[in-house]
């Protein structure tokens, strides 16, 4: 009866909008694409528009699904998608993991066959409200061309990250939809009511909508209700003044609340159950509600589906919001109830029903709660896992459930309740592999979130005197190694990894993460990299585990090893590429690397304003994060930056802030240059040269190789006094050329030897280390001028003062002598140095992605900083060696 | 469209007269200087083109003010426009034609209230065409 109703009366009209649906039938048919995103301000059409695509798809034979984000939907992964999750619940294997990809596979497979092999086209109503498991799902699966996805985001919401890579791969199409122009809000109207308008009514509905479909909608469905709207011999006329609230919100409040009881309480049931079968709705509305409410825009009936739903998701938040708790849970639990009953056997209804008992507050299978944290972890959603596994009864807790939660109370800074949670979890019953896990997270938590590393060491040790699998074993030892490594043992790191004869795949990820640094730090810098690479290569194909650091780690190794082995330009792009990937994917731990690393190289090049900012960010990245070990790096770093600016100040104060934490093992020596620097820039001259001497001899004593260099030539930077034959030492020791012209630039400072200090710039030159390369031109100078070689005096002066400018203001006791040329900004030394390479400014511009005119601006005021007129001159200048 | 907006389409499009085969023929010539594209979707005869126009023209303008009459003459237009590979992005230059021919022919009575009802006019019939036209395009599919 309902569905004879429903097909006779005129459907609200779509208008303006079939360039787009063309858009879409050509994607869907072309089969380049797998989806279509479409943008747009709230109410400007992109449901009905989804919808209608949806529809089309339908009537020419494709298979179609609808789902949609909502508060409900986000509290359990996979919540939004039921509808397309085949029967059965994966569990979690023996080490504790459930197989997400399985899962994803299993549903690709059940969609394949449900429908024939025929593409399924769904819609993702709102999808930026999906939670990320869901996401992650139907991403999967239009990249598999399993569905073709229809995705709905509103303007200012990000196409949502697991999303965008396949909309980056330009596999999705894009529409964005404005609001309608007068012509078509006049034909809108003109449809929807089946007949002329009066021109004053007309123009009312114009200014009040400025052409929002929603806003429309609303105002002409209520202006019909309450008979301001009226027809007199075939035309309409506006008796009423339309609803002067300029928000839709209050529009959409205004036409519910006129609603009779009978019929809220069905839009009620919609707002938080939707879609609801047609069947069983029809069984508790009285007669007439549905049509009623059909009637008036605020229910959709899809016939095919038999199914129900509000027409637009902004009348469900508004119901939602206007809804007393109370009755919500009561509803929710009712509904439950009801479907629990209809449906007996475990498939999608099962989650259908957590989803509202968990929105009512209520009990749930600890089986089913657990299988969401699987899936959020899988996603990342640290959050969704604590949430749902705090959920858990204490006394139903497992150890996989205790590994879930610790981990996610770690990742999200909640360092003492992880550890009580881990350590409750290892007296559990459990399989090895968990075990195993359960104590390298819990070591992990003692090293990075307590800072306690002899606690970290405590962990791994008990562990391996009772695990039995030789295989588990060695990766204790690998993450032994681990330990010792980030808390400043790099010696003793590598002696462990000795111990390690193969290892399977994710112990060599293991061994990687720990041995690539520690190679680094004693200066076998070219294993090192290669350390790192296949690291990063093992990881990639192992996939994302539990209990075991991001895939991201690898690349920070291997940027740090770059830096070691004064590789500083490819570890500047490595560094800047790695620092973008990561910025999208949440994994705070490496932003804070990569944003440290980012500081130290600049560091080194010279780019010191810029080596500041970096630091500061990454200095309050880890703050954020409540990282303490990494934020005592970074603002060791901040410190040292800004004393090598000359600000005494800030460094004073960023040392102070370091003095609040506790202090961390991972590169401890080198971190007392900023002690140094900043006890030398304000005028402590003798507590700097202590705290070098005492940093080099705790390096010394712990293998850190490339931070004694570091150090020990500070201090014949900073002291003129004589560390020259250890240098000699630990560059002969060692494979780096940084360290090789740091022992070769001592050597020349001791004797004042003018050639070879000029050598030495010319290698700090060539390895983009401008400072040094500034200061030993500087000495150079000088040194020239003694011998009363005044005519290479001259030229190497003008050109310390060259590289000084592009220094960014660095203020040392090596530039003392040198004219006080003006700094360059960051971005004219960025320009000045392809320039003097050679590069046009064309080339210039197309690498900065700036205009010739910005380039040629910025070379300008720099030769006029410089006092060069030319290329050719700056390339005189600035070429190394003499 | 308002009742005045539909008058004025009326009386102008009957002030026409005997100038009506001049604009279906100025209508072309504007169309195809727009898009020459357009010319190959055209396999008839264009003098025969150019009577069927004017004739289809005439009665979507008499059956204008009833609604559901003039959806039946759209719809069904739309629907056999699809199959001779019109697309949506074409409505736009054939309105634009259509607006220029009758104001090349109608001259100084073709006001700014008259082009303006004209387009409100064309709007109306370009958008009841193409959903004739999107729901006749999965039945060939």
């Amino acid at each position: 009866m309902l569905a004879a109703v429903a097909t006779t009366l005129r459907r609200w009209p779509i208008v303006g909008r079939q360039s787009e649906l063309e858009v879409f039938e050509k994607a869907l048919r072309s089969g380049e694409h797998t989806g279509l995103v479409i943008h747009g301000r709230p109410g400007v059409g992109k449901t009905r528009l989804a919808d209608e695509c949806r529809q089309w798809a339908a009537v020419s034979g494709y298979p179609t699904e609808r789902v949609v984000g909502s508060r409900t939907t986000a509290l359990l992964p996979l919540g939004a998608v039921v509808a397309l999750l085949p029967a059965g619940l994966s569990e979690p294997g023996h080490d504790g993991q459930l197989d997400t990809v399985a899962l994803f596979e299993q549903t690709r497979r059940a969609l394949h066959e449900r429908h024939q092999g025929r593409q399924l086209v769904i819609v993702a109503d709102d999808a930026a409200l999906l939670d990320a498991a869901s996401l992650a799902l139907l991403g999967y699966l239009a990249a598999q061309e399993t569905i073709f996805l229809i995705a709905t985001v509103r303007t200012g919401e990000p196409v949502p990250d697991l999303l965008a890579g396949v909309w980056r791969d330009g596999r999705m199409e894009r529409i964005d939809l404005d609001d309608l122009s007068r012509t078509h809000l006049d034909t809108l109207l003109h449809l929807a009511l089946g007949g002329p308008i009066e021109a004053g009514a007309g123009r009312e509905f114009w200014e009040a909508t400025r052409g929002n479909p929603l806003y429309v909608h609303e105002l002409v469905r209520g202006a019909l209700g309450s008979g301001a709207l009226v027809e007199r011999s075939g035309v309409w006329h506006l008796e009423d003044r339309l609803p002067s609230t300029a928000r839709l919100q209050d529009l959409v409040e205004q036409r519910i609340a006129g609603l009779s009881a009978q019929a809220r309480s069905i839009v009620e049931l919609l707002a938080l159950c939707q879609p609801l079968e047609l069947g069983y709705l029809e069984t508790i509305a009285p007669a007439g509600v549905l049509e009623s409410l059909e009637q008036a825009g605020l229910v959709t009936i899809a016939i095919a589906d038999q199914e129900i739903r509000l027409a637009h998701p902004l009348h469900g938040r508004v119901v939602r919001a206007a809804m007393p708790r109370l009755r919500a849970r009561t509803i929710l639990l009712a509904q439950a109830d009801r479907l629990a009953a209809a449906s007996p056997d475990p498939g999608p209804a099962t989650l259908r029903i957590a989803l509202w008992r968990l929105d009512a507050g209520g009990r749930l299978d600890p089986a089913i709660l657990m299988r969401g944290a699987h899936l959020a972890r899988y996603a990342h959603d640290f959050r969704v896992v604590r949430r749902l596994i705090e959920a858990i009864p204490g006394d139903q807790l497992d150890a996989v459930g205790a590994l879930l939660l610790g981990e996610a109370l770690y990742e999200l800074g909640d360092f003492d309740a992880a550890e009580r949670v881990l350590a409750r979890g290892q007296q559990l019953p459990g399989s090895e592999p968990v075990a195993l896990r359960l104590a390298v997270t819990r070591a992990k938590n003692a090293q990075w979130g307590l800072c306690l590393p002899k606690a970290a060491l405590a962990i791994n040790a008990a562990a391996r005197a009772v695990i039995t699998s030789p295989q588990l074993a060695e990766e204790l030892v690998a993450d032994e190694a681990s330990v010792l490594t980030f808390s400043g043992y790099p010696d003793q790191a590598l002696a462990v990894l000795e111990r390690i004869a193969g290892g399977d795949r994710r112990t060599r990820v293991v061994r990687a993460i720990a041995g690539s640094p520690a190679l680094a730090l004693v200066g076998r810098t070219a294993e090192a990299i290669r350390a790192a690479e296949t690291g990063f290569a093992d990881h990639v194909a192992l996939g994302d585990e539990l209990a075991i650091a991001h895939p991201a780690m690898h690349v920070v190794n291997q940027v740090f090893a770059l830096t070691e082995a004064g590789r500083l330009a490819e570890a500047e792009q490595l560094v800047r590429a790695g620092a973008d990937t990561v910025a999208s994917h949440r994994v705070p731990i490496a932003q804070i690397f990569f944003a440290a690393n980012r500081g130290r190289v600049a560091i080194l090049q010279g780019r010191i304003a810029t080596a500041r900012r970096y630091y500061a960010e990454a200095a309050g990245l880890a703050e954020a994060n409540r990282f303490a070990g990494p934020r005592w790096l970074a603002l060791s770093g901040l410190a040292l930056a800004c004393a090598t600016l000359g600000d005494a100040p800030a460094a004073a104060q960023a040392l102070e802030e370091r003095g609040a934490g506790p202090s961390f093992g991972f590169r401890e020596p080198e971190q007392y240059l900023a002690d140094a620097w900043t006890a030398l820039v304000s005028r402590r001259p003798a507590e700097a040269e202590r705290h070098l001497r005492e940093a080099a001899a705790q390096a010394a004593s712990t293998g850190h190789r490339t931070a004694e260099s570091w150090l020990l030539h500070d201090l014949v930077r900073t002291s003129a006094r004589d560390a020259s034959a250890r240098l000699r030492e630990l560059a002969d020791a060692c494979d780096s050329p940084l360290m090789t012209a740091r022992a070769r630039h001592a050597v020349a400072l001791l004797t004042r030897d003018a050639r070879e200090l000029a050598a030495a710039a010319g290698d700090f030159e060539a390895l983009g280390a401008m400072l040094l390369a500034a200061e030993a031109t500087a000495g150079a100078a000088e040194a020239f001028s003694r011998a009363g070689a005044r005519r290479e005096a001259a030229a190497a002066l003008r050109r310390s003062s060259i590289l000084a400018a592009i220094c960014e203001g660095a203020v040392t006791p090596g530039l003392l002598h040198v004219g006080a040329a003006v700094p360059l900004s960051g971005r004219e030394r960025e320009i000045v140095l392809l320039a003097a390479q050679g590069m046009a400014s064309k080339d210039i511009a197309e690498r900065l992605y700036l205009s010739v005119r910005t380039v040629n601006n910025h070379l300008q005021h720099a030769y006029t900083k410089l006092g060069v007129n030319s290329r050719a001159g700056l390339a005189q200048a600035l070429r190394s060696g003499s | 469209m308002t009742p005045e907006q539909l008058a004025l389409v009326q009386s102008s499009y009957q002030r026409l007269g005997t100038r009506l085969p001049a604009m279906a023929s100025r209508f072309y010539q504007e169309l195809f200087s727009r898009d020459p594209a357009l010319r190959a979707l055209f396999t008839t005869d264009m003098t025969e083109q150019q009577v069927r126009f004017a004739l289809k023209l005439t009665e979507i303008v008499q059956a204008m003010p009833h609604l559901d009459e003039l959806l039946g003459h759209t719809r069904a237009l739309g629907a056999r426009h699809v199959g001779y590979g019109v697309h949506a992005a074409d409505y736009q230059t054939v309105g634009a034609a259509l607006l220029a021919a009758l104001a090349a022919v109608l001259g100084d009575d073709f006001d700014a209230m008259t082009h303006e009802a004209w387009a409100t006019a064309y709007n109306l019939m370009a958008e009841t065409m193409l959903e004739g036209a999107a729901s006749a395009r999965p039945i060939g599919s």
